[in-house]
């Protein structure tokens, strides 16, 4: 198989790749707003189980947490001998609810993070000029907060770029996989550097567009 | 509060230690004494080679090979490879043979990995499920069939593989890191068929119920054992005292235990 063969057959599986990869953050970035805000209830109740359900997320092996959401409510319905919910067949479905839940629990808490780092004297500053809490959020908090976690923000990005290679465990033939199916066959390294040029590629492209990103944002330097 | 963290940090720091010390002493012994064979298997391929009830590596080829170094005065130990990655695990001495059910492949000889002569004679079979109804390998087009990553299973129904033409009139087919992970996927229903060697189907079809195996006899081949190029002597001497092994009925002992596979033994029939 000459290099050009496998570069096209692991473009295949770049697309899979693509697809966890933007619809995890689809998904992820607008859901670990409303975890952080359930993270910062008033409510103890609230913000306790959202702590937990946190801490659980970050403390077990996003591997473990694929698994659990491909195959466990198949075992779990089996046990019950209920209902039965059948393993899907399109693994695109569990693979990016696991990434979106696993991610949203990391982006709530940097949004967490930048939320509670604004200096009070902000919010008493609005509610003199007479603007409302939700005013007060969205034109003064929420612009400097973005600007704030951005970097935060880029770094789990990468992160989540190389993750999709996680994918395999659940039998998804992303990239990665065929790079491995590739390798086995052909009894050859070739398609792991060939995987790592494809990654650190789509990196220096999200490292590209994060980073004008923090620049456009950077208003008042 | 402080203290007693610094005391338990303190008490971490000394016991690492402690145990970089014990292993130093240990392997260096080891070394000098008999030598170490280290065996390399599919963690998840019974009955070749899988974890026991007693959560000790066991298996056919595990329990022949234990004996064989019993033979030869060497100690034995059992490294779990990732199967799709076994060769290069083999090639940087993370064991010294590959001996799990492995089917020699010409790629293998090409790429000057020496080889032991066969032991297993091998079929490819397609696991169902007993109700799906499916009872030949054309009922299977337009289907979803499973294979495990790295197995000559795969090789044959790639592209350039002796199936390519079978693997033509399923719908897909998913790689799967494990053959657990393939009857996962079968029982769960998200696959049709499992390609699978007959032993390992027969083995799985036995012991759970509701499967049942298309024998198409598919794809004829042979299990050996893969040592590194250039492990000739090492090749001859396990060679060797398997087939003391055979000759003192040992060797059909152990296959005794294993009665999917026993008919299939080339060094017995």
């Amino acid at each position: 198989m000459s290099l050009w063969t496998m570069v096209l057959k692991m473009s295949e599986g770049l697309g899979r790749t693509c697809a966890i990869f933007f619809l995890t953050l689809l998904f992820s970035v607008p859901l670990g707003m409303i975890v952080a805000f359930a993270r910062m209830s008033k409510n103890k109740v609230i913000s306790g189980i959202t702590r937990f359900f946190i801490s659980i997320l970050r403390g077990t092996p996003l591997m473990l947490q694929l698994l659990a959401v491909t195959y466990g409510p198949y075992y779990i319905t089996k046990s019950l001998d209920f209902i039965s919910i059948s393993v899907a067949r399109n693994k695109l479905i569990p693979v990016v609810v696991a990434f979106a839940i696993n991610y949203a629990a990391y982006f709530a808490e940097i949004y967490r993070g930048g939320i509670e780092s604004m200096p009070v004297g902000q919010y008493e500053a609005a509610e003199v000029l007479g603007y409302t809490k939700t005013q007060t959020f969205v034109k003064i908090i929420l612009p400097q907060v973005i600007k704030r976690i951005l970097p935060s923000i880029t770094n789990e990005v990468i992160t989540l770029v190389k993750d999709t290679s996680m994918a395999f465990t659940v039998s998804y033939q992303e990239m990665f996989t065929i790079g491995k199916q590739i390798a086995n066959s052909q009894t050859s390294f070739m398609p792991f550097v060939v995987a790592g040029v494809f990654y650190f590629v789509f990196n220096a492209i999200v490292d590209f567009g994060m980073g004008k990103a923090e620049k456009a944002l950077d208003y008042y330097q | 509060m402080k203290k007693a963290l610094s005391l338990i940090l303190a008490l971490i720091l000394v016991l690492s230690l402690a145990a970089c010390g014990n292993k130093d002493d240990s392997s260096a012994a080891g070394l000098e004494e008999t030598p170490t064979f280290i065996m390399g298997i599919d963690p998840e391929y019974p009955p070749f080679s899988y974890l026991g009830d007693d959560g000790s590596y066991t298996g056919f080829d595990v329990e022949i090979c234990k004996a064989a170094c019993e033979k030869l005065g060497w100690s034995f130990e059992v490294f779990g490879v990732n199967w799709d990655d076994k060769l290069v695990q083999l090639d940087a001495g993370e064991c010294d043979c590959i001996w799990s059910g492995m089917t020699i492949l010409e790629s293998m000889k090409e790429a000057g990995y020496v080889l032991s002569e066969p032991y297993y004679d091998n079929t490819q079979v397609l696991l169902v499920k007993s109700d799906s109804g499916f009872a030949s390998s054309a009922d299977l087009s337009g289907k979803d069939v499973a294979v495990q990553l790295g197995t000559s299973g795969e090789a044959l129904l790639s592209e350039d593989g002796d199936l390519a033409d079978l693997a033509a009139t399923f719908n897909s087919i998913v790689t799967c890191d494990s053959f657990l992970k393939c009857f996962t996927e079968l029982d769960g229903g998200a696959v049709d068929a499992v390609f699978v060697d007959l032993p390992v189907a027969a083995a799985y079809a036995a012991e759970n119920e509701g499967f049942s195996i298309i024998n198409e006899q598919l794809g004829a081949e042979q299990y050996g054992i893969a040592f590194r190029s250039g492990d000739t002597e090492l090749c001859a001497a396990i060679e060797g005292a398997v087939a003391q092994l055979v000759s003192d009925g040992t060797y059909a002992e152990i296959a005794e235990k294993y009665p999917d596979i026993v008919n299939n033994l080339l060094l017995l029939n």
